[in-house]
């Protein structure tokens, strides 16, 4: 204990008597551990926001699409929809949505526009990470509304004139009886130039009779667990063309339905990551060999003393290790502060409306490489340093 | 193996440090075997002052780092205490060797850097228990002891050749050693400094009990101990003490 003790008192004594060497010497591995962990959180949040991004296009890992045809002729949207409450009541499947792609009359202050509009259920929202910028997403409440409850998106909001949604403003969808309808929530736009896109809870669409009748079949999403996406596959495929006699699609349309697509992201994050790494260590690894070259002499002097091989090489490993533990720490505190500037933030947000936070992995990866490097660049020149012929050193 | 770590006992005779025929040969890359020492015998006891002559190559350098357990000789017997140095591993000559020898240098080789007091606790941080834990009140005794109680946190480069070795002396006495080994410690001393430091040196190894074993060319050196040797090609022999 004592000896061990006396060990981190040395190395901790030596790195403040060459406190200058030091701390030249750990600049650049405080660069390089931000320069990495910059690197693998640029990534890790580039890659997060990809796959947000995805999970809007196309659902969250795994989502099942459903889908039902027949070759000779249209099937009935209600059996449809029934067949689709089956599945998902037979299956207890925690998160569904049915999906019906239309398109609404919709009166607004620029007269009657045809409005992209989709007709889903509340977990749709869940399903598909649907963050608003205003209002809310549907609620229970909203199913309970007299009158339908609408979400748009920015560019509808514009269209409509940008109403504030605390005055629950209003809009008339066109049809045979014109219906009231409430802005409730405002999604952001995907894209600079989104166009005019609204969603409609299924129940007031159907209450309404609201987009129903353009011949378009619905289809059903299923949220399901990865692990039984494949085997729910085949079984929700076959319950459902048994059910209805037509042709059932199912099918995993989510981002990560082939593999992960952003494995070749994370492979270039982590060559980059890794040739930063082995600069850093490089530079440290000159510079501690050097070191131990200047202080030959003082080796020498030290064994003269009593000093064994074994304090000898955990001196010269322990000054290292600690040191740059700490322009490891320091060097992810800078990585921290560039990653979370608003500028640079707001560049990296670009269409991400759920920003992830600073990836602690990132930041485990950047302290634990520093020690590392540490470790191994200490270990060269404490391996010099044991093999110093104490007569020669002192001679040096 | 065991070794005997404390101070030998006064009465029991035996000697601190015994060499026995030992030679020490060195390996010269196309070339014969240099042999700096040839069938040294040579005993020390504790409380003894021996110092050591010879021209510059006879060997005494070498002599000195055997006796300090820094090399093991090639032939023959070396025991520390009892201990046969040449059946001890390195680390087990390293732990017996900072317990109970201390080292002055004809260069001082203090640590640069570090000040008078950072120095001397340098042997402590290798010592165990009592010793470590309270390393700066030993050092700062021990400074104090050598006459530089009021400059214990001075840098050795703003302290004078005598200081300086005062310094070394400190350090190599502050973990109690029993045989101190001086290689030319007034070399670098002008005549009345060196004078003062040999009388330190004495003064402190007679408190202590220590032995003392100095390699000098200084006649006034030589002739402050009881035993005088001469180093010749690697022999050694025994010679008069001056008056």
């Amino acid at each position: 204990m004592t000896a061990f003790v006396a060990s981190v008192v040395e190395a901790f004594s030596e790195l403040r008597i060459h406190k200058t060497r030091v701390l030249l010497a750990l600049l650049g591995v405080m660069l390089s551990v931000a320069a990495l962990t910059s690197v693998v959180a640029l990534g890790t949040m580039a890659q997060a926001g990809l796959v947000q991004s995805s999970e809007r296009t196309s659902g969250r890992a795994a989502t099942l699409g459903a889908s039902v045809y027949s070759a000779t002729g249209a099937v009935d949207t209600g059996s449809t929809l029934a067949a689709y409450d089956d599945v998902v009541e037979r299956y207890r499947i925690g998160y569904s949505s049915v999906r019906l792609d239309t398109s609404l009359s919709i009166r607004g202050p620029a007269g009657v526009v045809a409005a992209p509009t989709t007709i889903i259920e509340r977990d749709y929202g869940v399903m598909r990470r649907l963050d608003v910028v205003d209002g809310s997403w549907f609620t229970e409440v909203d199913e309970q509304r007299l009158a339908p409850a609408v979400v748009v998106n920015e560019a509808f909001h514009r269209l409509v004139g940008s109403p504030d949604l605390r005055s629950a403003p209003g809009l008339t969808i066109e049809a045979e009886t014109p219906v009231s309808a409430t802005i409730v929530g405002v999604l952001a736009d995907d894209y600079a130039e989104a166009q005019p896109q609204a969603f409609l809870l299924r129940g007031q669409a159907e209450q309404w009779d609201l987009g129903q009748d353009q011949g378009i079949p619905p289809a059903l999403e299923l949220w399901v667990p990865e692990e039984i996406a494949d085997a729910l596959t085949a079984r929700v495929q076959g319950d459902l063309a048994s059910q209805l006699g037509a042709e059932a699609q199912v099918y995993r349309q989510d981002y990560a339905a082939q593999g992960d697509p952003y494995a070749v992201v994370t492979l270039g994050i982590g060559g980059i990551a890794g040739l930063v790494l082995v600069l850093g260590a490089v530079g440290l690894l000159n510079i501690s060999m050097v070191t131990v070259k200047y202080r030959v002499r003082e080796i020498g002097i030290r064994r003269s003393f009593g000093a064994t091989s074994g304090r000898i090489f955990f001196g010269v490993m322990t000054e290292s290790v600690v040191a740059t533990f700490v322009a490891g720490v320091a060097g992810v505190m800078l990585s921290v502060a560039v990653i979370k500037h608003p500028r640079v933030e707001s560049f990296i947000a670009q269409g991400v409306t759920d920003l992830p936070p600073f990836p602690v992995g990132a930041a485990l990866i950047g302290i634990a490489a520093a020690t590392a490097v540490g470790a191994l660049a200490g270990l060269i020149p404490a391996l010099v340093a044991v093999r110093v012929k104490v007569i020669d050193a002192i001679r040096y | 193996m065991r070794h005997r770590t404390g101070p030998p006992a006064a009465s029991d005779g035996a000697p601190l440090v015994s060499l026995r025929g030992v030679t020490r040969t060195v390996r010269i890359l196309d070339a014969e075997d240099l042999h700096v020492l040839r069938g040294i015998d040579l005993d020390i006891h504790r409380g003894d002052r021996v110092a050591i002559v010879g021209r510059s190559g006879s060997g005494k350098s070498t002599l000195l780092n055997l006796l300090g357990l820094l090399d093991v000789p090639t032939e023959g017997g070396l025991f520390f205490e009892g201990a046969d140095a040449r059946r001890l591993g390195a680390d087990e000559r390293a732990r017996l060797r900072g317990s109970a020898v201390g080292f002055v240098f004809q260069q001082f080789n203090l640590l640069p850097g570090r000040t008078a007091l950072d120095n001397v606790m340098t042997p402590l941080l290798y010592a165990g228990g009592r010793q470590f834990w309270r390393r700066e009140k030993l050092a700062a005794a021990m400074l104090e002891r050598v006459g530089l109680g009021s400059r214990l946190r001075e840098l050795p480069q703003k302290l004078s050749g005598g200081e300086q070795q005062r310094v070394a002396i400190a350090r190599a006495l502050v973990r109690g050693p029993r045989l101190i080994l001086a290689d030319e410690p007034t070399g670098a001393l002008d005549l009345d400094t060196g004078a003062a430091v040999m009388d330190l040196l004495d003064d402190v190894a007679r408190e202590t009990g220590a032995a003392l074993v100095t390699i000098t060319h200084d006649v006034s050196v030589a002739a402050r101990s009881q035993d005088l040797y001469r180093l010749d090609a690697g022999v050694l022999s025994r010679q008069v003490v001056p008056a």
